[in-house]
């Protein structure tokens, strides 16, 4: 036995000793200087820029997660076609991880050695995780969520005003337009989760400085039935109803409240609604006093930006819905996109160099009508919010209200970190 | 037992040990962390088939306890702030602290778990899982809430176990996933021991005969209730270890895990590894583990499954089918798992050889 363990230990020893010469980890990592002058981080090479995608194609958000992987490789495809940038093409490298944190964890163990930037992170519970990491890995990525404790990291990039933003900006057109009148009361159904938690910030706010009054509701994302709360506060004789849940509890508490006699305005953050509601039975209730603050622009809106994607995506995807997550999808390629166009400027396509073009961009306009600031990170990049409403004949399934405006309500806002 | 001879299964032993100590100096992060991800699960899966496996014990509760390792280690190991409480111990302690925590909140529970049997205990512990929910959820102070808790790293003093301060070993910078698989190695090693000790003692032989026949067992003096309130604690213990490796591993804990998907795939491991033994949890827990995610790492080269996002059969749902196929096949076919497989090959072959000499 003792000769056993003292030839194990030899054994050992001179494993060990082999291993480490011929490892790959024993390189001293990527990196390098290109033929044309532009120094390399992970996942770039003379030819190629990759681009890590994690997403959720077989999950919960399964419908959001393939109109943005599909917009995302329209944009790279029609970015190939013109020539790549910094004459490199672009690869988008996708990996569903089905909102699920740990297959998202390693999708994205394999995808920080592997890309450049990550133009597609599905779940803020998931960023949540990984912000840490994202962080130490300097990762410039763009997460799908926009609740306020995503802010105030540097290398993620949020797309839109946040949802207590979204709901100042609301909750004040309520009010600006009557709907609403001062000292009433406004219901708040929630989901129990970082989304619902970040909606209800900008209610209090914005109740607070209109002296309006808040009944609040929690409810699971695994709840659909919304008969107690919608009914609930419709006894209570709320003024208006907010909604920040999915689309199925906006049509059953849609439906309720108008059943049981509410006659107010109905409100719902950006998550709220999705057109295939229409075709359910809450629909007479949605086409009337039910509206929705979101970032989004309709993609249907007569800007030539927007004829591009729709026609490109149309020609790429025939037959496919196209809601706002494509629209969403497609700019955030172009975000990634101009940061790589500045960062080849100065010839440095390192996360290094991407983080800091991407952070000196204080006007990013796509041609869809607004800017992004994107040189802080404490803040979203811009504060203008859509009011839409449920429109039957357009092809996003809604028609602006109110077009984008940052309320003189949120200029006083200060949206929380994390 | 046609039993290989004594130094043929040291050496194996040997060469196994000496293959995972390898690992780290050639293995990418992914393989690291899905590594590290397989060996928190086996240890969790040992847990798990000395109460349902060896005693016969269902339990729905086991991602419970693993949010009890891993919460508890985070409160132990953090220090107060604005936001959050936490009791700033040295990382070691608070680790053994949280191990012992999710033991005592498994002592909580052994009234019931000590006298529902089988099926009827599974319905109790997924109250557990919802409750547990809850408490993630809503005790924000502690958990974090939805955004979960930051992790302090694990301090030994002499080894951090963290991407900083850089460690290089023979030309290979080893970081925290790296410095992390030794010392899960190490847990595991010494996990499965103590079970295989405990199987094959007194107690082990107590727990099969409660599962197999509890009025026998009764007759013959074993106290029925004791013993299975005893292993339900012994195995919340096991969850109680994967949890705090898992912790971390994940850095930041987020409640979104610890539901009841990952009690159910805890069952799978156990039942597609091989019930009642520790080699078979071990190989259930590296199955269900890599599985999803070496699938859709590999996604690209795998025929008939399309690349996400072009519609089609996903890598994803690709894993799913295999995952239940596997577990269809294994309680038709394989009564004994993947463990019990090998054993009965081993036996064919040598009971041949026997024959031929």
């Amino acid at each position: 036995m003792k000769l056993n363990i003292r030839m194990s230990a030899a054994v050992l020893a001179v494993l060990l000793a082999a291993a480490t010469g011929c490892s790959d980890k024993a390189t001293g990592g990527s990196g390098g200087t290109g033929k044309d002058g532009v120094k390399h981080g992970p996942g770039v090479t003379d030819t190629t820029i990759k681009l890590g995608v994690i997403t959720d194609l077989t999950g919960p958000y399964a419908p959001l997660g393939k109109g943005l992987t599909q917009a995302e490789q329209l944009y790279v495809e029609e970015i190939n076609k013109a020539g790549g940038i910094c004459g490199r093409k672009l690869e988008l490298v996708v990996r569903d991880a089905g909102y699920d944190v740990q297959k998202s964890m390693s999708a994205y163990s394999e995808l920080q050695g592997s890309t450049l930037a990550i133009p597609q992170l599905i779940g803020s519970h998931v960023a949540s995780a990984l912000k840490t990491r994202i962080n130490s890995d300097k990762v410039l990525t763009i997460p799908m969520a926009w609740s306020n404790t995503l802010l105030g990291s540097e290398y993620l990039q949020i797309t839109g005003p946040t949802y207590d933003v979204d709901m100042i900006n609301g909750i004040d057109w309520l009010v600006k337009t009557g709907a609403v009148k001062k000292g009433g009361t406004l219901g708040h159904i929630y989901f129990d989760n970082d989304y619902g938690a970040s909606a209800l910030l900008g209610t209090k706010y914005a109740a607070d400085k209109h002296g309006l009054k808040v009944v609040e509701q929690k409810i699971k994302p695994t709840d659909t039935d919304l008969t107690n709360q919608a009914g609930a506060l419709a006894k209570q004789k709320v003024d208006g109803i907010l909604l920040s849940v999915g689309p199925a509890q906006s049509a059953s508490a849609a439906g309720v409240a108008r059943v049981a006699g509410f006659k107010g305005p109905i409100l719902g953050s950006n998550s709220a609604y999705a057109k295939q509601l229409l075709a359910t039975k809450a629909k007479p209730a949605l086409l009337q006093g039910f509206y929705i603050a979101t970032a989004g622009i309709p993609i249907q809106e007569d800007l030539p930006a927007l004829k591009k994607i729709r026609d490109g995506y149309a020609a790429k995807f025939p037959g496919q819905p196209q809601d706002s997550a494509v629209v969403t999808g497609y700019s955030s390629g172009e975000i990634i996109g101009n940061a790589i166009k500045k960062a080849c400027a100065s010839k440095d396509l390192t996360r290094e160099g991407l983080i800091k073009a991407h952070r000196s961009t204080n006007a990013f306009d796509n041609g869809q009508g607004g800017t992004l600031d994107f040189t802080y990170f404490d803040k979203p990049p811009t504060l203008q919010t859509f009011i839409v409403q449920p429109d039957e004949q357009a092809i996003s399934g809604t028609k602006i209200v109110q077009n984008r405006t940052e309320s003189e309500l949120v200029k006083g806002y200060k949206v929380p970190l994390a | 037992m046609f039993e290989s001879p004594r130094w043929v299964r040291i050496s194996a032993l040997v060469a196994g040990v000496a293959l995972m100590l390898l690992v780290p100096f050639y293995a990418d992060t992914f393989w690291m962390q899905a590594g590290l991800f397989a060996i928190a699960a086996a240890i969790g899966a040992i847990g798990l088939n000395l109460l349902t496996g060896a005693t016969g014990q269902l339990s729905l509760g086991h991602a419970f306890f693993l949010a009890v390792g891993a919460y508890g280690y985070v409160y132990f190991a953090s220090e107060s702030d604005n936001h959050f409480v936490g009791l700033g111990l040295p990382t070691p302690v608070a680790a053994i602290l949280a191990v012992l925590l999710a033991g005592l909140v498994g002592g909580i529970f052994s009234p019931i778990a000590g006298r529902l049997k089988g099926t009827y205990l599974g319905i109790a512990t997924l109250a557990l899982i919802f409750i547990g929910q809850h408490i993630l959820s809503n005790a924000e102070s502690v958990t974090g809430s939805h955004n979960g808790r930051q992790v302090p790293p694990l301090d030994l003093g002499f080894l951090v176990f963290d991407d900083s301060p850089e460690l290089v070993v023979a030309n290979v910078p080893l970081g925290a996933f790296e410095r992390l698989w030794f010392l899960a190695l190490i847990l595991l090693v010494i996990s499965a021991w103590v079970a295989r000790g405990v199987l094959r003692g007194r107690p082990g032989r107590a727990l099969n005969t409660i599962r197999d026949h509890e009025i026998a067992a009764g007759v013959m003096g074993v106290p029925v209730a004791r013993y299975r309130a005893a292993v339900f604690v012994l195995s919340s213990m096991y969850a109680g270890l994967a949890g705090v490796i898992l912790a971390l591993v994940f850095r930041q804990t987020v409640p979104d895990y610890f539901g009841i998907i990952l009690a159910l795939d805890y069952l799978a491991m156990i039942v597609i590894g091989g019930l009642g033994t520790v080699a078979g949890a071990m190989i259930g827990a590296v199955f269900i583990t890599l599985l999803p995610q070496v699938l859709t790492r590999y996604s690209d080269g795998l025929p008939l499954v399309a690349a996400p996002g072009s519609g089609g059969f996903s890598p994803a749902e690709a894993a799913r089918i295999i995952y239940g196929a596997a577990v269809v096949a294994v309680v038709l076919f394989l009564p004994g798992g993947l463990f019990g497989m090998w054993t009965r090959i081993r036996l064919a072959v040598a009971a041949r050889r026997h024959r031929a000499v």
